[in-house]
């Protein structure tokens, strides 16, 4: 008996956790990396106030660019091992797509709770909603966990490797990104967003889950 | 198809003659207005790339359609010339009537966007090896298919918000006169043949050359 | 019964045409040898026949019972082992084989793992708490096969399967193949070597 999607999105998802937390220089080189972006942007400010609009979308730059070096992590590190035709092979679709979904959920998640916190403390921000950041950070997150999962299986097996997940992702996660940045404005006391926005990045993130699961079907069978 | 080049000649060459002798200069936009007879027909096409593009991907995922799969990279390959276009007689158009080249409006947001996607687009076929070029492709021009609501729906809203000054519409002073109308739809109209006719030149020509499968970009 | 008919089939790599016009009915309870030199479509004959790799030009239809079964479902009946299939280097042999037969839906107990493991010439002692990246060529070999007895699967494809095993343990090999074959299996080898070639039913040179 093949076991249900659910099941098998369960199995994957676990299996993923498991090796990653083995393989200690993938976590350090993610956080490192989100690391170095926020000392990039805090340190070439260097103290300077900045108006709550401007806080908000230096947020979400550095959280898109840091998980970038995350939401691929997904295919791309079976492509480097080998393992794809293993996972093609013996994965149904379903099972494959949402266990990685997971996954990098998961991933996206721990990276924004190592970098947000930090991000506030650096650049001295006063939040006044702070429930309104969390849920869009969620949102955001979830979106961009979709949409890198595919995007990722897309560019298994490119011929350039460095940049290209980013140059596809970017214009397909900024209905998530440009009304983040509107709700993290809102949360910081700007006057940016509002409730809407956030249904909005909800119904936004359930297209993208209902077209990655009709598409990966046609990536992970050939016929 | 020569019947299709010579319609598209003779449009063209009478949407010319209209835009530079017959049309009016309009009130606020003075002789610019005659820009408009070339920016809004290539933006028209640069979305109906897209669309096109998208529609023959879906084709080649489900009935592995390989000349599809021909019909979907031209006209993405057209779509991203038609954005330029379209970015660049906006901008100038911009800096004519509103004093700067570039000041995210909704369009010009949206017009940005498309020529990210297809700049993506175009990246990915480059960098996939042949076999799996033509799913991967449909998949990706599928895929960010999904951003044209935002696009059509959120962007005009979000974008309105962050600037409050009224933007001026060409569209609203054209419809007031039948000349300006009926020579839109007819450089519209101009416009599409073109595309059309550039498509197929490039996908017959490509067929010509190297049979099914040696596909360079 | 399951079957696999090729029908007028081309392979080509770009403009290189491999093989073409390849016409043949594969059925169960025997085993096929797939000769031919190297890069003369050996592999590409594998994946086509398990619809890993569409065709192009023809078409490849694996029936059972008559009825023609495709994608998710055509999957579940394919077991694959090749050199290019590679299994987790982070994970132990027992959890590789754990989480490739669990997303079969074979719960892999404590007796089948030791049996099967002994079966293809590994001892328990020597995998415990390792990780397999640590393991040689040919213990990772055994593993595959190991994964491949237990998945069920009724189609087996075999890419020199014998490739990195040594005598005895091409003997258990041909042996599996043959019990397989029995039990109304597909068995395609992929092979250069001749004892593989005996031991076939029946041959596709390309």
């Amino acid at each position: 008996m093949i076991p249900s999607a659910f099941e098998g999105a369960r199995i994957v998802m676990c299996k993923e956790l498991r090796v990653s937390f083995r393989q200690q220089a993938g976590w350090c080189a993610m956080l490192m990396f989100a690391l170095t972006t926020l000392a990039c942007v805090s340190l070439s400010l260097s103290g300077g106030i900045l108006e709550p609009k401007l806080q908000a979308a230096l947020l979400w730059v550095i959280l898109f660019f840091s998980s970038m070096a995350g939401a691929d992590r997904g295919f791309a590190d079976e492509d480097m091992a080998g393992t794809l035709p293993t996972l093609r092979l013996y994965g149904a679709s379903q099972s494959v797509l949402w266990g990685k979904v997971g996954y990098t959920f998961c991933l996206l998640l721990i990276l924004a709770a190592f970098l947000v916190p930090l991000y506030l403390i650096f650049l001295d921000v006063m939040i006044l909603r702070p429930l309104w950041l969390l849920a869009a950070i969620i949102v955001g997150m979830a979106g961009l966990s979709i949409a890198g999962t595919l995007l990722g299986a897309l560019a298994t097996g490119a011929s350039v490797r460095g940049g290209i997940f980013t140059v596809l992702m970017l214009p397909v996660i900024l209905p998530v990104f440009l009304p983040g940045i509107a709700l993290t404005d809102m949360a910081f006391g700007g006057e940016g967003g509002s409730g809407s926005y956030l249904l909005g990045m909800i119904l936004y993130d359930l297209m993208l889950g209902v077209a990655a699961s009709l598409l990966f079907d046609y990536l992970w069978y050939d016929d | 198809m020569p019947v299709i080049h010579y319609i598209a000649f003779a449009l063209t060459a009478a949407v010319i003659f209209t835009v530079v002798f017959v049309v009016p200069p309009a009130e606020g936009l003075g002789n610019y207005v005659r820009l408009a007879f070339f920016h809004i027909p290539v933006a028209w096409v640069s979305v109906l790339a897209f669309l096109m593009s998208a529609w023959w991907g879906q084709k080649v995922l489900r009935h592995h359609d390989m000349l599809a799969d021909a019909k979907s990279a031209a006209s993405a390959r057209l779509g991203f010339i038609f954005t330029v276009l379209a970015t660049v007689s906006g901008a100038v158009f911009s800096k004519l009537t509103w004093g700067s080249y570039w000041n995210w409006d909704p369009r010009q947001t949206t017009i940005f966007v498309l020529l990210l996607i297809y700049g993506a687009y175009l990246t990915l076929r480059a960098a996939i090896p042949t076999q799996r070029r033509a799913r991967v492709s449909a998949v990706y021009a599928l895929f960010s298919f999904l951003t044209v609501p935002f696009l059509v729906f959120i962007i005009p809203r979000l974008y309105f918000s962050l600037h409050p000054q009224p933007v001026i519409n060409g569209s609203g002073h054209i419809e007031m006169d039948p000349v300006f109308l009926w020579t839109l739809i007819a450089a519209l109209l101009d416009m599409t043949i073109i595309y059309w006719g550039l498509l197929y030149h490039i996908v017959c020509g490509h067929r010509h050359k190297d049979g099914k499968d040696g596909e360079t970009i | 019964m399951i079957e696999i008919t090729f029908e007028d089939v081309c392979a080509a790599y770009g403009e290189h045409v491999i093989f073409s016009h390849l016409s043949k009915r594969v059925i169960g309870g025997h085993i096929t040898a797939v000769t031919g030199e190297n890069g003369s479509g050996k592999s590409t004959l594998l994946r086509l026949a398990g619809h890993l790799l569409h065709a192009q030009v023809g078409h490849v239809l694996v029936r059972v019972d008559g009825k023609e079964i495709r994608q998710s479902e055509l999957r579940s009946h394919i077991a694959m082992v090749t050199p290019e299939m590679k299994l987790y280097d982070q994970l132990t042999a027992r959890e590789n084989m754990d989480f490739l037969l669990r997303l079969r839906g074979v719960a892999l107990t404590d007796a089948m793992y030791k049996d099967c493991i002994r079966h293809v010439g590994l001892s328990e002692e020597e995998l415990e708490g390792k990780y397999i990246g640590t393991f040689s060529t040919g213990m990772r070999q055994r593993l595959k096969l190991a994964v491949l007895f237990l998945s069920g699967a009724d189609i087996w494809l075999l890419d020199e399967p014998g490739a990195n095993l040594d005598a005895a343990g091409r003997g258990m090999l041909l042996q599996a193949s043959r019990q397989a074959a029995d039990m109304g299996r597909i068995v395609l080898i992929a092979t250069n070597d001749n004892e593989e070639e005996a031991a076939a039913d029946d041959t596709i040179r390309l």
